[in-house]
């Protein structure tokens, strides 16, 4: 009796723990079902926010040979075909390119997928035409992708819809990943049981057991902590997940989820962004051997990194491929021609990403979005850069700096270091900012970090300061003489020419060409301190230097990029506009969020400005820059100041042509001396780069307030080429009377005058 | 007296010459043009011609920059025109944009400062459109058609900001050129 009570008792207790088991194990996947569901159902991916470059405006008259053109469509991995087929292909036929374009989202507007035809002829553009042979006046093409704004924890990805996949990308993934992945429930006991098996027998994991869904989940839902619980709980979600959503909705989530190669602090998550990381292409222009390629990596991004690990990926490619071929999702043939191919994948520098330009980017918006909204909410951001002007400025740099660097060995190997701001004067514009020589290290940003001092690249202040007051012109006689500036506490500055010489009485627009310093101290005491720090606050420099004498010859520590902003406002003749990396923001929707749109200002009178930079350019013809035209044709007429700091820790110059204005630094990180000064190491990078782009003169009008004359370059006296061995050309407000070469001006102007008589008497008679 | 040797330079000047239909933007050479005839400073008025009918002979003249007039080519033309569309449908910031984009293809053509400063106007970002309106200004040597444009967008931009008087005088400039 006692124990058949005790085994009721006990069937009572089993019971009621099996209810409470079952209740439990019920409100356990109610409460997995209320976290699955809707986060799954209103799924939104972080999408970090893309960064596109300035796209390339196609013209007739543009000046861009087929070859050059073609550059710009391999940049942009459009594909060469010999029949246009689908858009991202082109078919060249000597000097003429046909493109079937890509489906384009601009900053205001959509553009669906087209043809294009481009015809050149010496060296430019001469014909736009549309398909159906109309005559085009201009066509945009893609904006590069240049990177995008990712979060802390580094997932990036950009998001595809099912019409953007190609259909053999789940038909390759079912057969590799998941070959019951249209039947079963969310897992595959099967599967995992032979597994397991196989695992077994080889001591170590070889084969996944987990369905596509279980991936999902895994990637979306959990860590990556490989315990019994947690693959317990990965088995109930895609089990749930299976119940709630079809199957056509997992297989797109599971495309645009998972992860699939590394770069640096970034995660490439989903095929969208994996395609243009290994290809540089979008998901749809991939063919299968690229296709074949993705799903291999989806195994073990790392261990199959093509990019690192070539032989791996390709022969696990090439498995793949004939998984494909063996189960029929392709033919024998396409699986033998596929296998035949190479990886295809890009190499790191044409993959494109700028992480100096980004840099300059991410500030820009930091003013004005939470972090959250750049990395989270799928935002399109296009900015000013330049691909070609950036990709030369980084080839230029490191040219130049290797170069260098093996001139002057250091003992302890350190190596020189270089940054560069080029800007669009007229727009302000930010087209390229290289950071340092290693492009794609996400590190110290020199072009917008490094405060270095200017030297005389403060000269340029002081004498638009000089100008302004009226007293002065190109041919004022200064005097470069010693001075001693008394400071404060008693201390006194005496400061020297670079060349410890003294050159005398010199006209203004000398000693500004052979950067005198004697000569330039003597005209700042008489402008004023202030009024030069003043300048450099008009012209756009945010934090008002100090005005002690020695900022006269540049006691002032810049980044390249302040420098840029003021010598913008000299560029563009007087007029201050905010250097702008980024033009336009659009939300995720489409709709403009926030523009950035170019503001002028006038800072200083157009015609001073004029002046000024005509001094400037004869820094390059007869002074201190000089160097510029062993690279540069010497038709190109280019303003620009060197700048070297004391003990030549820091090279700079900053030029400007009509098209294009750079400044370049270069020196040592611990900020030792390099030895050089700014002709000798940042001017060479400067024309070394300039020399590669498509540039045009500086030429602006001549203002209608100004005159042009000649003087003789060491006496400053008036006169004409024809009449003296030394001159340069200058501007000069028009009613200046300059003094005069003894017989050369009266000459040319008596005979003008005797002419007027005898023209009045011819009137009069 | 003091103001009448650069009248009569001018009257001279704009006797002598028709109106050239377009002449490139004169670029400052190495050294100034050393076969033109160059500049040459202001005469003192005793030396000088009365204002008479009867022209000098022209390379007795000093003539540096003949008058010309700015034009927009077909890319910026067509950029110029799908703004005038987007600004008539009230969309201005697009409208901005593409002037903007106008502006990359010929940033030193004056028209194109003036098309974005009415822009500006439009928005009644006067400050903006009077600064516009000086900036193509600072472009428009020679052009007198064209000063006349930028003086009358400064006008309506200073007028805008209340500036009756410095408006009512930038209009008289404007009005002033473009009987040239």
């Amino acid at each position: 009796m006692a124990t058949s009570r005790r085994a009721r008792r006990l069937r009572r207790i089993l019971l009621i723990a099996a209810i409470i088991a079952i209740v439990a194990d019920g409100l356990f996947i109610l409460y997995l079902d209320r976290i699955v569901t809707p986060q799954f159902e209103g799924r939104r991916w972080t999408l970090p926010a893309q960064v596109f470059a300035q796209p390339l405006e196609l013209y007739a008259g543009l000046p861009m040979p087929a070859d050059a053109l073609e550059q710009e469509l391999v940049r942009l991995h459009y594909t060469p075909v010999d029949n246009l087929a689908r858009p991202g292909t082109y078919h060249r036929r000597g000097s003429r390119i046909d493109i079937a374009t890509r489906r384009v989202q601009f900053a205001e507007e959509v553009r669906e997928a087209g043809t294009v035809s481009v015809l050149t002829g010496g060296g430019s553009i001469q014909r736009l035409l549309d398909s159906g042979g109309a005559d085009v006046p201009l066509f945009r093409l893609d904006p590069l992708l240049i990177g995008s704004i990712f979060p802390i924890h580094g997932e990036d990805r950009i998001v595809v819809s099912p019409a953007e996949v190609p259909s053999l990308l789940p038909a390759a993934l079912k057969v590799v990943e998941d070959r019951k992945f249209d039947r079963h429930h969310g897992v595959d006991p099967e599967a995992i049981a032979r597994a397991a098996w196989v695992n077994l027998r080889s001591g170590s994991i070889e084969q996944g057991g987990s369905t596509l869904t279980q991936q999902l989940v895994r990637s979306y839902f959990l860590d990556d902590r490989q315990t019994l619980w947690r693959k317990i709980k990965e088995a109930l979600m895609a089990i749930i997940l299976e119940a709630r959503f079809d199957k056509a909705d997992l297989m797109n989530a599971y495309i645009n989820e998972i992860y699939l190669g590394q770069d640096g602090e970034r995660a490439i998550h989903g095929f969208g962004l994996a395609s243009r990381f290994y290809f540089g292409k979008p998901l749809d222009e991939l063919d299968l051997h690229e296709i074949a390629l993705l799903v291999a990596v989806v195994r073990g991004p790392s261990y199959y990194d093509p990019r690192l690990h070539a032989d791996r990926a390709r022969a696990r490619r090439d498995l793949v491929l004939r998984q494909l071929a063996h189960f029929e999702a392709i033919t024998e043939q396409q699986a033998q021609d596929a296998v035949a191919l190479p990886l295809g994948v890009t190499t790191r520098v044409t993959s494109g990403y700028y992480p100096a330009y980004l840099d300059f980017v991410r500030r820009t918006l930091r003013r004005d979005y939470h972090e959250e909204d750049l990395t989270e909410a799928g935002l399109k951001v296009y900015t000013s850069l330049d691909p070609r002007v950036q990709a030369t400025g980084e080839q230029a740099l490191n040219d130049e700096l290797t170069r260098l660097d093996r001139l002057r060995k250091t003992k302890d190997g350190v190596q020189l270091e270089g940054a560069i701001v080029v800007t669009a004067p007229q727009s302000g514009d930010v087209i390229a900012v290289i950071g340092g020589r290693q492009v794609g290290f996400d590190g110290f940003n020199r072009a917008l970090d490094a405060r270095r001092s200017i030297g005389s690249l403060a000269k340029p202040m002081v004498y638009l300061a000089a100008l302004e007051t009226g007293r002065y012109n190109a041919a004022t006689i200064v005097l470069d003489e010693p001075i001693e500036v008394k400071l404060a506490r008693g201390k006194v500055w005496k400061p020297e020419n670079f060349t410890q010489e003294t050159y005398g009485p010199v006209p203004l627009t000398h000693a500004l060409a052979d950067s005198l310093n004697l000569a330039t101290v003597h005209v700042g005491l008489d402008v004023g301190v202030k009024n030069i720090a003043d300048t450099f606050v008009r012209l756009g420099l945010e934090q008002r230097p100090d005005p002690n004498p020695a900022l006269i010859l540049g006691s002032l520590d810049l980044a390249p990029l302040e420098v840029a902003q003021i010598f913008n406002s000299l560029a563009n003749g007087g007029f201050r506009t905010p250097l702008r990396a980024v033009r336009i923001v659009i939300g995720a929707d489409g709709t403009a969020l926030k523009a950035f749109p170019l503001q002028i200002t006038p800072v200083a009178d157009s015609a001073t400005v004029y002046q000024l930079n005509r001094m400037l350019t004869k820094v390059t013809q007869r002074g201190t820059g000089r160097a510029v035209y062993s690279r540069l044709s010497p038709d190109i007429v280019v303003a620009g100041k060197t700048g070297t700091s004391s003990e030549f820790r820091d090279s700079w110059f900053a030029g400007f042509t009509g098209s294009h204005l750079a400044v370049v630094w270069v020196g040592y990180d611990d900020n030792r001396p390099t030895g050089l000064t700014g002709a000798a190491g940042a001017l060479s990078i400067w024309s070394n780069l300039m020399r590669r782009l498509p540039i045009t003169s500086w030429d602006a009008p001549l203002p209608e307030s100004l005159r042009e004359t000649w003087i003789e370059y060491d006496t400053g006296l008036e006169t004409r080429p024809t009449c003296s061995e030394d001159v340069v050309s200058i501007a000069v407000p028009s009613e200046t009377v300059l003094p005069a070469k003894p017989g050369c001006i009266e000459g040319a102007f008596s005979d003008f005058a005797t002419r007027a008589k005898q023209w009045l008497k011819g009137i009069i008679h | 007296m003091r103001a009448l040797p650069p009248l009569i330079l001018a009257i001279i000047l704009s006797a002598c010459r028709l109106p050239n239909p377009y002449s490139a933007p004169s670029k400052p050479q190495p050294a100034p043009p050393g076969g033109g005839a160059p500049t040459l400073p202001a005469p003192p008025p005793e030396q000088l011609p009365p204002p008479v009918e009867r022209q000098p002979e022209p390379e007795a003249v000093p003539s540096p920059q003949p008058p010309r007039s700015y034009e927009l080519g077909a890319a910026a033309r067509s950029l110029v025109d799908q703004a005038h569309a987007q600004s008539a449908a009230g969309n201005f910031p697009v409208a901005a944009g593409s002037i903007e984009r106008a502006l990359r293809i010929e940033p030193n053509n004056p028209l194109l400062w003036i098309e974005l400063g009415q822009v500006r106007l439009a928005e009644s970002n006067y400050e903006q459109g009077e600064n516009l309106g000086r900036k193509a200004l600072s472009l428009a040597t020679g052009d007198p058609k064209t000063q006349s444009s930028a003086w009358r967008l400064i006008a309506y931009a200073l007028q805008g900001r209340g500036r009756g008087p410095e408006a009512r005088e930038a209009q008289a400039r404007a009005d002033e050129l473009a009987t040239h």
